[in-house]
């Protein structure tokens, strides 16, 4: 028997939040996460120092899945970030940029945790219940009847993520092509339980944006040596092509990862014995007329040799990826077994071809109605490739998010700001009764939703990376970035008109105590803000004009920053960050 | 984890990015100098001519360093040619992008501006595209008279008239070229006879061997004659040359020789026109380009009926023989390798015979099995009858599978990965030739030429697999003598009507092997890709310069007052205008380096001078664009005015890839940029305690 060591013993560490290791790193990821987001957000190069591949990126996913973070408290913090972005794909940025600056802005009130953790879920049920009514002025609603907000909607995702390295021509094919692969995922004849269907992102590295294409139906690579020029297909008598698609390895190694030892006389070779298993399977797809045999792993090259003699279309390592796909287009069973087949595992599908990409051959999958289709997708390096990749991923999901809630919110920091000021007029004409529900006074209440405010205008002030003012309109809401030389000129000088009474300022300034910044709304004077910073400057993304509701068409002048919308999940965003701050 | 801020102080990134690029200065414009890259360690040299060889051989541990060679890689596996511009411009650019940092210009307006502009420029240079047709139409318009001569031509002595075609050709292109391209030293000379005379001999009598032999000594000046000689030359010695294609009597090949033959005569100006192509494309190259004449009409006289007028790269293999002259470079039908003395012996034994082919796309040894196969860990053999005879196992496995080779009198193997030594050697001993580490395409190519299928294991062997009709014999160069170099010896395998090209690359020089090679490649792409993009760019400059004009009109463009969509305040106008600028400074510094290389000015300074003048006269004339044009027309656009004979319209022209060089352009705009917009550097892995203990620590934060 082994001595087995005293485990130390346990550390307690109260008010872990305070601790000067944990908000120092808290500040570093903050820092990091607010310098990448938007679309003029920084990059981050990501490598382990020793040669290894470079990430340029500034994506929550790729940032958050590669960090590794020693703090407790922080670990929690990326984990469920990443499990918001495994869920919605969209948002992890500003999730977490959220969550950090609860963190930072709950954790130097002087009000107890519990106090603060009621009061924020009460601020959390007025953004929602807000953002649910139709009062709400940063919500627009999604019309799948024209292409107008989807395209607005897909181009403000694909702008979001610099390193994607498009320029504009690129931004409107790669648009285009993200909304025909989310029309061919729409099935055609909708029954009471329509699922929409995926998809499948095929890299070809290397070559231009434009060279991209979306085809129906899937592309599986193959090696061109497998392959004649003119593909010997067979067809059972309905003039479909059979399909067999197996998930289990048929390399003939009888892989068996179980324990123990299998003992075998000399002489006798497992090999040929797995090997003549492989082939009575062969005899027995090419006596049910299979046309086509696909294998998620290796295929033995002896029953490739076997099935292709006898007219029978082999493709090996598709992979567990492609595998679901695969499913739905040919409406076969994996097969699990290379022991036993049952005829109703096998799927078909309508043609089968060879398509050729750059200097790749792929096997084109035509089923007889399919919601799969194949996105080829290139870019010019690898580095830009993946984040394309990931943004399209990303744009597809929304789109499907979209389809069961058609609504968005507006982007550039609107919607933050917009929240931030409805809560500051909400708060503080709430009845006493309410504070007294919530066991807390008017004054933490107050205290608790300024921290609130200020969170959410940190996120809209983080799209500022370039010494940008933010300038907001306090009635409703909104705010631009403008260059800081025009920004000063302004602040400096009084506004021409004095029609609407107010006083030009940047509002979301640090420094200024909050509490002001949130008493007197002030009002943007003057229709026009000359030098606001153009759409196509600095942010490419679609422009407010486009998804600004019909309310409020005097910012139609001032051209604010791009609207990113954020797809339907944003209630979800909150919901989640006020709990993983609270809790 | 450790992070690292980039923007410190200066852009960091930008600045090793520039300081990388500076390295392959030398490598801009025809005129490249060679680089000997010595590893401190081991105190081995190699010599370097390109930027990707150079990229290679550099330390490239750091974030930005992966991402230059990443690019550039990127470049090189497309397109084989513009690497050299790709790493310029990146450090122009970085230089220029840091310069506009300084002017406290924000990061999003140089990215935005950069990137539209050169977004203007590339449809600004559409308009000086040449098409090929145009291309190979003006280019060849001094041969109306041998063109002509050819179509009128009978079946009947066409050998003759072909003879006197070429000696045409010869003293046209001596005479229009001699004063363009100076040869630097006399020793070149007896190369270039010596070639001439390779390439004419087998067509002519030796009477007129003599007189044209002459006719390039008569010309005393020394020339660099080879660009002229048109492809039918070439080819046509080639195949007369081989005794498989010379004997009509030989049935299986005659056939082809006819077809082949026939091809020649018909489209002759389109392979003239492909000829001139490939010079004008091959900047200066020599050898290069009479191998790919080689290869442009061997592969049109097949493509005949496809009609695609494409180079068909994947049916090209280089073989690389050291130790002959490189004017013995040439290119052979089929799939030429080097053999052992064994082997070749062996191949001396096949004679003429034809051989049962067999192709594996494995290794040829007992362990191998498949990819993906995994061997059961848990497996335990018991032996229950030991026998006391029974030999060692490993002496079991090359025999019997020798005996099954015999059994299906296979006599030649082609094995894609290794073979093993044991069954190497059994095979010789029973006059079967295996060949190990052959190319994929190699064996796709006899797969469709012999009817072969490629096998993993010898024990899938059954009469469909095996391919007939090949042959091999020992390769022999263009004069008809056996190559003898001692440990390895060239060896070619073909088969009738195989599409397979090998273009052999001979050089005296063992360092500068790998450079032919990549010479080749380079040439062979851009042919390819001019064929396929249907158009060129004239070269020596001239789009570098319209872009130069284009910029700097665009930067002196007032706004437009009316857009509110374009930046209205002057502030940021400003900002335009100096960003643009330093677009511009990219192409201007490329310019000035390309004309110092070229040797025409003495110094970078009077290159920059040279460079203003050509935009004010392009200004100047109104249209930057036809002036440019017309300049190319006139031999050369940045051309100095000491040249011999100003205004004479010489034949020389220089022309580049349309897309490669675009794409080159964007790929290292791409690179700046995202350099540019990157903060942080973060250090993933469990190094801390490394970073933690190294000299630059201060530069971290740990997360």
């Amino acid at each position: 028997m082994s001595r087995l060591e005293a485990k130390k013993p346990p550390l307690f560490t109260s008010k872990p939040l305070t601790r000067d290791a944990v908000s120092q790193s808290l500040s570093l990821l903050s820092g990091v996460l607010k310098s990448s987001y938007g679309p003029a957000g920084r990059l981050k190069q990501l490598h382990n120092g020793v040669g290894g591949c470079v990430c340029a990126t500034s994506q929550s996913s790729a940032l958050l899945g590669h960090l590794s973070v020693s703090q407790p408290v922080l670990r929690v913090l990326t984990a469920s970030v990443r499990n918001h972005v495994s869920r919605f794909s969209d948002c992890g940025l500003f999730t977490a940029i959220l969550c950090c600056g609860f963190i930072e802005n709950f954790r130097s009130l002087n009000v107890a945790p519990f106090t603060v953790i009621q009061i924020s879920k009460h601020l959390l049920s007025l953004c929602m219940d807000h953002l649910k009514s139709e009062a709400c002025g940063c919500r627009v609603s999604v019309d799948f009847s024209s292409l107008e907000t989807l395209v607005c909607l897909v181009r403000s995702i694909l702008t979001s993520k610099p390193a994607c390295m498009l320029n504009k021509t690129e931004v409107d094919h790669l648009t285009s092509l993200v909304l025909k692969a989310f029309v061919f995922t729409v099935p055609c004849h909708v029954e009471t339980n329509a699922v929409l269907g995926k998809c499948v992102v095929i890299p070809v590295k290397g070559r231009r944006v434009v060279d991209s294409a979306v085809l129906p139906g899937l592309l599986i690579e193959v090696p061109e040596i497998q392959l004649g020029k003119p593909l010997p297909v067979k067809r059972t008598g309905s003039n479909v092509i059979k399909i067999a698609l197996f998930s289990v390895s048929m390399s003939g190694d009888g892989s068996n990862p179980e324990e123990g030892t299998i003992v075998v006389h000399h002489g006798v070779s497992l090999e040929v014995s797995e090997l003549n298993q492989l082939l009575s399977m062969g005899q027995q797809l090419v006596k049910d007329e299979v046309g086509l045999v696909l294998c998620q792993k290796v295929m033995h090259p002896s029953l490739k040799q076997y099935l292709k003699e006898n007219g029978v279309v082999a493709v090996d390592r598709a992979g567990l990826s492609l595998m679901e796909p695969l499913r739905r287009v040919t409406g076969s069973q994996p097969i699990a077994s290379i022991h036993s087949l049952s005829p109703g595992c096998y799927g078909s599908l309508k043609d089968l071809c060879i398509e050729s990409f750059a200097s790749k051959h792929f096997l084109h999958l035509i089923p007889e109605d399919t919601v799969i289709c194949s996105l080829i997708l290139c870019n010019r390096s690898e580095t830009a490739w993946d984040e394309l990749k990931r943004v399209c991923e990303t744009a597809e999901h929304v789109l499907q998010l979209t389809v069961k809630e058609p609504l968005a919110l507006l982007g550039g920091g609107c919607t933050e700001t917009h929240l931030a000021s409805y809560i500051r007029h909400k708060s503080s004409s709430l009845p006493a009764s309410t504070f007294k529900d919530l066991g807390c006074s008017q004054t933490q209440y107050q205290l608790v939703a300024d921290g609130f405010c200020r969170s959410l205008e940190t996120v809209a002030r983080s799209l500022s990376h370039d010494g940008e003012e933010v300038l907001t309109d306090m009635v409703y809401g909104h705010c631009w970035l403008v260059p800081s030389e025009i920004g000063r000129k302004l602040r400096r000088k009084p506004c021409s008109s004095g029609q609407r009474s107010g006083e030009m300022s940047p509002p979301l300034c640090d420094g200024e105590d909050p509490a002001v910044l949130g008493a007197s709304p002030r009002v943007l004077a003057g229709r026009e803000v000359p030098g606001a910073r153009p759409c196509s400057a600095a942010a490419p993304g679609g422009t407010h004009r486009e998804l600004c509701p019909s309310g409020c068409a005097r910012h139609q002048d001032l051209s604010p920053v791009s609207c990113l919308p954020q797809g339907k999940c944003s209630g979800e965003v909150l919901a989640r960050k006020t709990k993983s701050s609270s809790d | 984890m450790a992070f690292r801020d980039v923007n410190a102080r200066r852009h960091i990134g930008l600045q090793q990015l520039s300081t990388l690029a500076s390295t392959g200065r030398t490598f801009l414009g025809p005129m490249k100098s060679h680089k000997f890259i010595v590893d401190e360690i081991t105190n081995q040299s190699t010599l370097i001519c390109s930027a990707v060889r150079l990229i290679e051989s550099l330390d490239l541990t750091s974030a930005v360093g992966q991402l230059l060679n990443e690019t550039i890689q990127a470049q090189n596996k497309e397109f084989k040619t513009g690497m050299s511009t790709l790493l310029f411009l990146v450090g122009a650019w970085s230089n220029a992008v840091v310069e506009c940092l300084q002017q406290n210009i924000p990061v999003p307006a140089i990215v935005s501006v950069m990137s539209e502009g050169l977004n203007s420029c590339c449809g600004r240079v559409q308009c000086l595209q040449i098409p090929i047709h145009d291309v190979k139409k003006e280019l060849c318009s001094s041969r109306v008279r041998p063109k002509a001569l050819e179509s009128k031509t009978g079946q009947v002595g066409r050998h003759d008239l072909k003879n006197s075609w070429n000696l045409l050709c010869f003293q046209t292109d001596i005479s229009a070229t001699e004063e363009v391209i100076p040869i630097n030293s006399c020793s070149h000379q007896g190369h270039d006879c010596n070639f001439n005379k390779f390439l004419v001999s087998p067509l002519a009598g030796f009477g007129s061997v003599a007189s044209v032999v002459k006719a390039v000594g008569d010309k005393s000046s020394p020339t660099l004659s080879g660009s002229g000689v048109t492809a039918p030359s070439c080819i046509a010695q080639k195949l007369t040359h081989s005794r498989h294609f010379s004997t009509l009597g030989k049935s299986p090949f005659a056939s082809q020789q006819g077809n082949f033959q026939g091809h020649l005569s018909g489209p002759a100006a389109d392979l003239c026109g492909l000829g001139r192509l490939a010079v004008a494309l091959s900047h200066g190259n020599q050898t290069s380009v009479k191998l790919l004449q080689s290869i442009a009409a061997y592969q049109q006289g097949r493509a005949e009926c496809s009609g695609s007028s494409q180079v068909n790269l994947a049916e090209i293999v280089t073989c690389s023989v050291l130790g002959l002259p490189e004017s013995y470079s040439c290119v052979s039908p089929g799939f030429v390798t080097l053999v052992s003395p064994e082997q070749a012996t062996v191949i001396k034994h096949f004679a003429d015979k034809p051989l049962r082919i067999l192709l594996v796309d494995g290794d040829l040894t007992e362990e191998y099995r498949h990819l993906g196969f995994n061997r059961p860990p848990n497996v335990r053999t018991i032996l229950e009858h030991p026998n006391p005879q029974g030999g060692g196992a490993g002496d079991a496995w090359p025999s019997r599978m020798s005996d099954v080779l015999m059994s299906f009198e296979v006599n030649l193997v082609l094995v894609k990965g290794n073979v093993c030594k044991n069954f190497m050697e059994r095979c010789l001993a029973s006059r079967i030739l295996v060949i190990g580490c052959v190319a994929r395409a190699v064996l796709c190519a006899f797969g469709s030429a012999t009817g072969a299928q490629a096998v993993t294991y010898l024990s899938q062997l059954n009469t469909s697999c095996i391919g007939n009709r090949a042959w091999a014999e020992l390769w022999k160069t263009g004069d008809g003598r056996a190559v003898d170099l001692g440990e390895r010896l060239p060896a070619r395998i073909s088969a009738g009507g195989i599409p397979l090209l090998t273009a052999v690359l001979t050089t005296a020089l063992p360092s500068k092997a790998q450079l032919l090679e990549d010479q080749f490649w380079t040439l062979l792409y851009r042919l390819h890709h001019a064929l396929k993009d249907g158009k060129v760019f004239p070269g020596g400059g001239a789009v570098e310069l319209l872009c130069l004009s284009h910029i700097q009109a665009l930067a002196e463009q007032p706004e437009r007052p009316g857009n509110a969509k374009e930046l209205p305040s002057p502030w940021l106008a400003g900002c335009k205008s100096i960003v643009l600028q330093a677009l511009a400074s990219g192409w201007k510094r490329y310019l000035c380096v390309l004309l110092c290389n070229t040797a025409t000015v003495s110094s970078e300074l009077e290159a920059g001078a040279a460079v203003d003048h050509h935009l004010q006269k392009a200004a100047a004339c109104g249209s930057p664009s036809a002036y440019i044009l017309e300049e190319f027309r006139r031999g050369g656009v940045l051309r100095g005015g000491s040249e011999p004979f100003p205004g004479r319209v010489t034949d020389l022209k220089v022309c580049d890839n349309v897309v490669a060089k675009t794409e080159a352009w964007r790929r290292a705009l791409d690179l700046v940029l995202l350099v540019l917009q990157t903060d942080a550097e973060i250090i993933t892995g469990p190094r801390r305690n490394q970073i933690l203990n190294s000299p630059v620590s201060s530069e971290f934060m740990f997360l």
